[in-house]
């Protein structure tokens, strides 16, 4: 028994303070040495830290709750990923079928195409919108004249309230054969005859990343700004003494002061890199453009629940969580190899 | 510490999960308790409500004049319910769900809702009660039959029974001052219709300042089907069998795009693209876009269903512009193939209403549905409430004046008055059908779709000698009925492999197709091979074979199979 322990255990009655962190962690350490030396079969040590912790027990309840209710119970649906689901029957009279749903979705030659166009949409995205939003932050940030920073701000983040059902046919408005572009890059000589933006599967990703970068660069420049308001001045000031630019003021302050913000943004976009959504390809999308346009969400959709088979599309969500956590392991691996803020 | 906080973690997720699952055995049991079995009968003072899902539903309240006779009629009540948006996941999530309406038109669908066992078998009701639909389908009662292996009734409704006609829809239709600027010409081959075009768009390379469109598709979305897709087939003289090409004698059925014919006239469709007679945007633009460009009259032809086009020729015709609305064109590759524009396909039976195994009011959806088979039902649902909507003169129903006339331009009179509302999907005798009377079922008659012309319609008509756009067409008994019905309206079962081949071929073609249109001729030839390879690789052989199957199995439960 500690120290700590019999002192608590002198006066049970009393209300226990929250412990401050620092005891805490001797507590925990003591608690690990114990088990390690000697065992303790009744596990007393353990409920009474428990009844001490009540207060903060009680408080977490909820969220665990939440936790296993909308987390957790719904993994269990995963295992219909291995029957021959049919929803008129009971969840356990159903058909096993083993592996033959990941098996045919390896097979199909379709899925790579949906595959490839995810990552390859998905990465385009991550980079561009990452970047976008890191520039225009610095930009808004250098801004002295404080009215129109606000201004500016919100403006640009407005678009990322507008559904992309209206985004999508302004984007088809615009790049249309007599559209806004096309009358634009004619006028001005660059090309002889308009282009058919819509028709060309080459610029598909292009089209997607660009309409993507106008609607949320604003939005998530929020949290880059957010964290540039918090550099020290006192580096700004040091850096001026010492006459450096605004170039490098932005380079060798504001950049290196965020970094940790945006490399834990990065880690938690890449782990979403495969959940793009597929509301953008669809509406953009026409059959011309569909070999680049199909990503997996939108194959889960028509030749999944779309066509009733829900072990197949199961499969195709299980695969996708699996991407998922291993490029968060990777991502996260790696930020902790170059000491960086990591997510876990 | 991190380790003993993971065992907290794990206990509470234990023991919330059997206090989850414990709590949600509680609610069932609970909530079986809590229906209510009421069985009175339901009448007009209190009525009973059902509720009823169409796929082809819109937002619509049942408290028309129309749907108020039927409540006091039959003492039902319907809730109309419709997918959002043409959702194609509404009954998949419905099933999925297992809350059904009490009513289901699922369309296509209907198969997974067998599967699923959440619709009812109508046999024994229809043999016990069932005395409207009796005579109603008469002899093609077994076309409601669902397969060889399961030869019980699920639906009833959607089409009628005795079908005329009038009308024909989804071949090509060229705008009216074409013709007529050209000196009324006849326009039977892909050849002809090709030249009337150019020279016209020659002559008018503008029209109202704007550049003329000689021909504009709609294929960005599903609408491929029916303005690039159907269309070859048209022009191939092959009946609408969806995606299949079916011989009517053996039963024999292919993947359309697998035929040289089809070949053919996308080869055409790449030769108009190339001369610039076909509007580049054709697979880019939207429906509204599409509709916007037809309105301003500037698109010379089109190759779709009448009902697509519906809102540009109010606006057209609103805007004095009848000389730009559409004549329909029996046109076809060549001039041996006979246009089957007016095919009969007999009482296509698949499709239809069906009860929801989880109704509590099985007998009373049933005892609706066929009333709406009476001939009382059908008088109120096609002609409206007598002395407000027509009225009896010399014995006969007479449509009031300006019903009529809203009838034909207002397209809001059906949801307002609900007066031809309730006859699709519902059990319906069909637009050739006639009362004990002898006076036709519907208020449509060949003479009023001659009267309701416009003026443009008309003139063009005079210079033709002709009455009806049909007389251009070969005859429904020259063409003969079909045997099998149509694809379109067949079941597949979902998720069988020749539903999944057919909706990846479907995907490859609608996409290859399109590129090949808009490539360059000389690649046409080798786009195409290699359409047709991938094809053959996604064992498109095997989906022939099963749909040469049900198919034959069809003509077999119909007993139309020689």
């Amino acid at each position: 028994m500690s120290r700590e322990n019999n002192a608590t255990s002198a006066q049970p009655n009393l209300p226990e303070p929250p412990p401050p962190v620092e005891r805490q962690i001797r507590i925990g350490t003591d608690l690990l040495k114990k088990k390690r030396h000697s065992k303790d079969p009744k596990g007393k040590g353990f409920w009474k830290r428990a009844s001490k912790q009540k207060a903060l027990l009680l408080m977490s309840l909820p969220f665990v709750i939440w936790l296993v209710v909308f987390k957790y119970i719904p993994i269990g649906g995963w295992l219909m990923a291995f029957q021959d689901f049919k929803p008129q029957f009971g969840f356990f009279e159903q058909e096993w079928v083993g592996w033959k749903h990941f098996k045919d979705l390896f097979n199909e030659p379709m899925f790579y195409t949906a595959l490839e166009n995810t990552l390859g949409m998905g990465i385009l995205g991550l980079v561009f919108g990452t970047a976008s939003a890191i520039i225009f932050a610095l930009l808004l940030n250098e801004l002295r004249f404080h009215a129109l920073k606000k201004w500016t701000q919100t403006i640009s983040y407005l678009p990322h309230f507008v559904s992309w059902v209206i985004v999508a046919n302004i984007v088809i408005t615009m790049l249309s054969q007599d559209g806004a572009i096309n009358n634009i890059l004619v006028s001005l000589g660059l090309i002889d005859q308009p282009i058919n933006f819509m028709a060309r599967p080459d610029m598909f990703w292009g089209i997607v990343t660009l309409s993507d970068v106008w609607k949320e660069t604003g939005w998530n420049a929020i949290i880059y700004l957010a964290a540039m308001a918090g550099v020290d001045p006192q580096l700004y000031e040091a850096a001026k003494v010492d006459g450096a630019s605004r170039l490098r003021q932005m380079w060798h302050i504001t950049l290196p002061s965020i970094r940790s913000v945006i490399i834990v943004l990065l880690i938690l976009n890449i782990g979403n890199l495969i959940n793009i959504g597929f509301e953008k390809q669809m509406l953009l999308g026409n059959n011309i453009v569909m070999e680049k346009a199909l990503v997996i969400d939108l194959y889960a959709l028509d030749y999944g629940i779309g066509m009733f088979r829900y072990s197949f599309g199961t499969a195709i969500g299980i695969f996708k969580s699996v991407i998922s956590v291993i490029l968060i392991l990777i991502c996260n691996s790696v930020a902790k190899r170059i000491g960086e803020g990591r997510v876990f | 510490m991190k380790r003993k906080l993971s065992n907290w973690a794990l206990l509470l997720i234990i023991l919330l999960g059997i206090f989850v699952l414990a709590a949600c055995n509680d609610e069932e049991t609970s909530s079986e308790d809590d229906s209510n079995t009421d069985n009175e009968e339901p009448s007009a003072e209190d009525p009973l409500t059902l509720t009823f899902f169409s796929a082809d539903g819109t937002e619509k309240e049942f408290n028309d004049p129309v749907a108020q006779k039927i409540t006091e009629e039959t003492g039902i009540k319907l809730e109309l319910d419709y997918p959002v948006g043409g959702n194609d996941e509404a009954i998949p999530l419905m099933i999925a769900s297992g809350d059904y309406p009490d009513l289901i038109f699922a369309k296509g669908d209907i198969g997974k809702l067998i599967e699923a066992g959440g619709v009812i078998k109508l046999n024994d009701l229809i043999e016990e009660k069932g005395d409207n639909l009796k005579a109603m389908y008469g002899d093609q009662l077994n076309r409601l039959r669902n397969s060889l292996e399961d030869p019980s009734i699920y639906t009833v409704g959607t089409y009628g029974v005795e079908n005329a006609f009038w009308e024909t829809s989804g071949t090509f239709q060229i705008q009216m001052d074409v013709l007529r600027e050209l000196g009324y010409p006849e326009i039977r081959t892909l050849e002809e219709f090709e030249a009337a075009l150019t020279e016209y768009y020659e002559k008018y390379p503008e029209i109202d300042g704007q550049k003329t469109i000689p021909l504009s598709l709609l294929g960005s979305d599903w609408r491929w089907l029916i303005t690039v897709g159907n269309p070859a087939g048209f022009a191939a003289g092959k009946p609408d069998d969806g995606q299949w090409a079916v011989n009517d004698d053996t039963g024999e059925a292919t993947y359309k795009f697998l035929l040289p014919e089809f070949k053919e006239y996308f080869k055409w469709l790449n030769g108009m693209n190339a001369k610039g007679l076909l509007d580049p945007e054709s697979f880019t633009h939207t429906y509204d876009t599409y509709i916007s460009k037809l309105s301003s009259g500037r698109v010379l032809s089109i190759a779709d269903q009448s009902w697509n086009i519906g809102d540009a020729d109010k606006a057209l015709v609103a805007d004095g512009k009848e000389w730009k609305t559409y004549a329909p064109l029996p046109v076809t590759l060549n001039e041996d193939i006979k246009s089957q524009g007016l095919k009969d396909y007999g009482f296509a039976g698949g499709w239809g209403i069906a009860i929801s195994s989880t109704s509590e009011h099985q007998e009373e959806a049933f005892e609706f549905l066929d009333w709406m088979a009476s001939e009382e039902a059908q008088i109120l649902v096609n002609w409206g409430i007598e002395g407000e909507n027509y009225d009896i003169v010399d014995g006969k129903r007479v449509m009031q004046e300006d019903d009529r006339e809203r009838m034909n331009t207002d397209k809001d009179y059906g949801k307002e008055t609900g007066v031809g509302y309730y006859v699709y999907p519902f059990p319906q005798w069909g637009n050739g059908a006639v009362d004990s009377t002898g006076q036709s079922i519907s208020p449509n008659t060949e003479q009023d779709i001659i009267d309701n012309f416009n003026s443009a319609e008309k003139e063009v008509l005079k210079e033709y000698e002709m009455e009806n756009w049909i007389d251009w067409f070969p005859s429904p008994e020259e063409l003969e009925r079909s045997k099998h019905g149509t694809v379109s309206n067949y079941t597949i079962p979902a998720g069988s492999d020749l539903q999944i081949i057919q909706q990846k071929a479907d995907d490859l073609t609608e996409q290859q197709i399109t590129q090949a249109v808009l490539g360059d001729p000389a690649n046409f030839d080798q786009a195409w091979d290699k359409m047709i390879a991938d094809l053959e690789a996604m064992n498109i052989e095997q989906a022939n074979q099963e749909m040469t199957k049900m198919v034959q199995d069809t003509m077999e439960l119909w007993g139309t199979k020689e």
